[in-house]
């Protein structure tokens, strides 16, 4: 088992060097010498000196491999635009925002999408598990702007529950969080639906019940089991999802996280900080589907015997 | 056990149930038999009815339009829906109903375009990766698996940073280079499994040349899965679409898609909520169908996946 | 008192298609430390029969229309879920067809059968472990207390199969039920399987239903032997009677069908085929079931009524209007045992 999650967290690591690059790639097509702005209007020595400090002028492996180091030790290197910040800063300052947006709708859905999917599932055939399924489809089609848009003009501006932007009581995280996570959780609903319907028809199913287990036993856990498998698979795309659409929400309901940091700094050309904030959203991406195979391998114990 | 009667075996086996797996299907049975099976499918077909509406509205409606769908009139500005403007007009003045139709045109458009270079993409990659085995298969998957890092929505501004103009087929490259990676999985998939069947064997050990293998045996079983695939990826390319040009990043005006309209109509949100609702709905109504024929097409394509 | 008591049972299946009538009137009886085969072809509903009487049918398409299935006196078609539950795996145990599928593929093996000690009996998870190891070893797998905490997937198909068996045992049953316990075999495993089976009834003094469709397995392994055809007993005998003197048209049949290599009465010439293929079941004809396959059906009564099961001879029942022993000088299937 051990040696599983060793050789699943060794394989990351090339695969971040991968990601780095490529962004790193990308962003040099785009990137000229990042000082020449004229806001940073400097002294030819004070310039020379940055250039110096930022390897500006080594080669592409070496800036590379400088970067690559800069990660691995946290440093992300300084806005270009903005004087005296670091990508840290704006990182340390806005990540948790985003961070706890992603969390609250990943929960959000989860908590509502899995028994909803159980539950029709389980009611297979009747309205429950048609009106369920509806709305599931309907709630995953239409784009998360429209949901937080609809939410925002009947729950907040007509009814007054809550507010309709910032982010700092608790009623500031309901709507964003729940129009973000709605789209998740039609798609939780669907996926444990599916599975929970496939794993009832199993021989393994009629065992347990020719045991004589109870019946709470045999869903809960026999059948239970082996439905979360492909839930959890799809979890790791899950999130890149409620990532890439924290952009829209954030921007909807003017949160400060860093899906408005990168839009602003695209806007404002501010490279460095695209890329580190890239970067940084990959390696989640990358953490999060490593814990996903992880988790996989404890659920479904023949992966572990395959080779990785 | 009992040997029957051949002839009773005939006719008692229901007629065109598909054949073991991997076995090679007969074209025109297949077909026949797949939309007949579709066309049992009530949502699907109602979606797919929907859809080819959806498709017209768009083609016909600006030719037919007694307005000019540029023209700016503030006089008429942010009307609700009238029988004179069946979807109202924004905040310009201009006729909604015109509007969303040639939104429409754009959208479904940068839909189809990248929708077909992921396809593209995807068969090549997938096909010479599955195909070609062993090691190099190995290296692109892993180099793929790689590629899952990258954030979509981040990534495809990127790309558009690095084109730097954003017109229609700029999105187009754009989104489909930041989504084409379950493709080429699902290619690889199919190839690699159709590539171990018997009839493959056969055509190999008559010395059959690959390229013959490829395209006459391995590929055509494939289209099925591509049917499906292209299904499956509109609706993500719609929404990606739709979420870059809300944030901001997407075609320039006035010709607008459905996300640029969304967008505009943002801004009068509070007073005037039909101008962000309507392409909203658009979207939401074109994802929704192209999912529901995705289903669709699955279970017509492939009966064993049914749902009990 | 026979410990189980089946009769006049009928499941039917209600689907959009039509009301599919797989158990049709079935009646038979166990008794106590004796070994019951059912045999028949695919379909002819002596599954449904088995998972009838623990109750596992699927319970909104099918239902138990009528009849009774008395264990110990008790009818266990009026009892609730709960009660079933009780009985199931305690009284009445069942062991099924494919082991690869049989098994939870996530839960280790002794979960699977430690789960089943504590579901019935109060004791403690080491306790359980250890009965379990005890059963394993019982069931002849090797180094069983290491095999433990392994997985269904780590185990052989025969492995698999007397795992089951294990489980089935765990909780000292009086009724084993084992539908197509071998089918999924391999032959020299299936031997093996059988002997397993048939040492544990004995040791534990079990009764048995096997239900197969290999005449050779309850040759080997039945006291008697229900043959059925289209959800109905055909023929109904003690082993011996019904392979030295089969009455019902489809059981000569199918022993004809076997192929036989050597022996005192070796059969030249071609096995028996039997023409035609199973009535549907949605709409079974009202006349003799086996009619428009049986060599022996004419324009009589056959095409009318449908026959009743009646005492040839003292133990033996058949449902036909043409039994071997009534025949005179009527046409033999080619090939049938003489």
């Amino acid at each position: 088992m051990l040696k599983f999650i060793v050789r699943r967290i060794f394989w990351t690591i090339p695969v971040l060097l991968v990601v780095i690059f490529l962004t790193f790639t990308m962003m040099r097509q785009i990137g000229g010498n990042p000082f020449r702005q004229s806001e940073r209007a400097v002294t030819e020595a004070t310039q020379r000196n940055l250039e110096a400090k930022f390897h500006v002028n080594d080669p592409w492996y070496l800036q590379y491999a400088h970067y690559v180091k800069g990660v691995a030790t946290f440093d992300l290197g300084p806005s270009l635009v903005v004087r005296g910040r670091d990508v840290n800063d704006i990182v340390a300052t806005h990540f948790p925002t985003s961070i706890q947006l992603g969390l609250f709708a990943f929960l959000f859905a989860i908590v509502l999408g899995v028994p909803l999917g159980m539950i029709a599932a389980l009611r297979h055939n009747t309205w429950v598990d048609y009106s369920a399924m509806f709305f599931s489809n309907v709630f995953h089609a239409v784009p998360s702007f429209l949901i937080a848009t609809l939410l925002i003009y009947f729950v907040a501006l007509k009814a007054g529950w809550f507010p309709t932007s910032g982010w700092t009581s608790w009623e500031h995280k309901v709507l964003p969080s729940i129009a973000l996570g709605f789209g998740p959780m039609a798609l939780f609903a669907r996926l444990v639906r599916g599975t929970m319907l496939e794993t009832l028809q199993q021989d393994y199913v009629r065992t347990a019940k020719a045991k004589g287990l109870r019946y709470r036993r045999v869903v809960g856990l026999h059948v239970l089991r082996n439905s979360l498998i492909p839930v959890v698979t799809a979890a790791g795309p899950l999130l890149g999802f409620i990532i890439t659409g924290s952009f829209v929400i954030e921007l909807i309901f003017n949160i400060p996280g860093i899906g408005q940091q990168f839009v602003d700094s695209v806007f404002n050309r501010d490279y460095s900080v695209v890329m580190g904030l890239t970067v940084l959203l990959s390696v989640i991406v990358i953490v999060a589907n490593l814990v996903v195979d992880i988790l996989y391998g404890i659920l479904d114990p023949r992966t572990r015997d395959v080779r990785a | 056990m009992s040997v029957t009667d051949a002839r009773e075996e005939a006719l008692a086996t229901e007629p065109g149930s598909a054949p073991a797996s991997g076995a090679p299907i007969r074209q025109t049975n297949l077909w026949k038999d797949a939309w007949r099976r579709y066309v049992r499918n009530r949502a699907a077909t109602l979606a797919g009815v929907v859809f080819v509406v959806v498709l017209l509205y768009c083609l016909v409606a600006p030719i037919l339009s007694p307005y000019d769908p540029n023209k700016i009139n503030f006089t008429i500005a942010s009307q609700t829906p009238t029988l004179d403007h069946p979807f109202g007009t924004d905040k310009f003045g201009r006729d909604l109903f015109t509007r969303t139709a040639l939104g429409g045109r754009v959208s479904i458009l940068i839909g189809f375009g990248a929708t077909l270079a992921i396809l593209l993409i995807g068969v090549v990659y997938g096909s010479i990766s599955g195909f070609v085995g062993g090691r190099l298969d190995n290296g692109l998957m892993r180099f793929l698996d790689a590629l899952y890092g990258l954030p979509y929505l981040p990534f495809a501004i990127i790309t558009l940073q690095i084109i730097g103009r954003t017109d229609m087929w700029t999105m187009m490259i754009a989104l489909s280079i930041a989504s084409w990676f379950t493709t080429a999985r699902i290619v690889r998939g199919q190839v690699l499994s159709l590539k171990e069947n018997d009839y493959v064997r056969a055509a190999k050990a008559v010395g059959a040349r690959w390229y013959r293998i490829l395209g006459r045996h391995l590929l055509p079983n494939t289209l099925g899965v591509l049917i499906i695939a292209i299904f499956l990826e509109l609706p993500g390319v719609i929404l990606g679409e739709a979420f870059l040009s809300f944030i901001g990043l997407g075609i320039s005006p006035p010709d607008a898609s459905w996300g640029a309209m969304a967008q505009e109509g943002r801004t009068v949100f509070r007073s005037h909520p039909t101008a962000i609702i309507v392409p909203s709905v658009a979207i939401a109504t074109l994802v929704l169908c192209a999912n529901f024929v995705a289903d669709g097409l699955r279970d017509a394509l492939d009966p064993r996946t049914r749902e009990t | 008192m026979a410990l189980l008591e089946v009769n006049d049972l009928r499941t039917h299946f209600f689907t959009r298609e039509g009301t599919v009538r797989a158990v049709d009137g079935v009646s038979f009886s166990v008794e106590k430390g004796k070994t019951l085969g059912i045999v028949g072809e695919s379909g002819c509903g002596k599954s449904v029969t088995a998972l009838s009487i623990m109750g596992l049918i699927p319970k909104p398409p099918a239902k138990i229309v009528s009849g009774s299935v008395l264990y110990e006196g008790r009818d266990l078609t009026t009892l609730s879920e709960r009660q079933l539950e009780d009985l199931r795996g305690r009284e009445i145990a069942m062991i099924f067809q494919d082991p690869m599928t049989s098994l939870n593929p996530t839960l280790t093996i002794g979960t699977q059968i430690t789960e089943t000690i504590r579901r019935h009996y109060d004791v403690s998870q080491k306790q359980a472990d250890k009965k379990a190891i005890e059963l394993l070893e019982k069931v002849r797998i090797p180094r069983a207390s290491e095999r433990l905490g392994d997985y269904p997937h780590r185990f052989s198909g025969g492995m698999r199969q007397r795992v089951m068996i294990a489980i089935a045992l765990s909780c000292d049953p009086k009724l084993l039920i084992a539908d197509e316990p071998t089918t999924a075999l391999d032959v020299t495993v299936q031997a093996s399987v059988l002997d397993l089976l048939e040492d544990l009834r004995a040791e534990y003094d079990m009764s048995m239903i096997i239900i197969t469709h290999d005449m050779g397995v309850v040759a080997e392994a039945a006291d008697d032997i229900i043959v059925m055809y289209a959800g109905q007993v055909v023929e109904q005998a003690s082993t011996l009677d019904l392979f030295d003197n089969p009455e019902h048209p489809y059981t000569e049949a199918l022993l004809g069908a076997l192929p036989q290599l050597e022996g005192a009465n070796v059969r030249e010439g071609r096995l028996t085929a039997i023409p035609g293929r199973p009535p549907d079941l949605i709409d079974p004809p009202k006349a003799c079931r086996f009619g428009p396959r049986c060599p022996h059906a004419g324009s009589d009564d056959c095409t009318v009524h449908e026959p009743q099961l009646r005492e040839l001879r003292p133990g033996h029942w058949v449902r036909s209007s043409h039994p071997a022993s009534e025949r005179t000088g009527t046409r033999r299937p080619e090939g049938a045992p003489v």
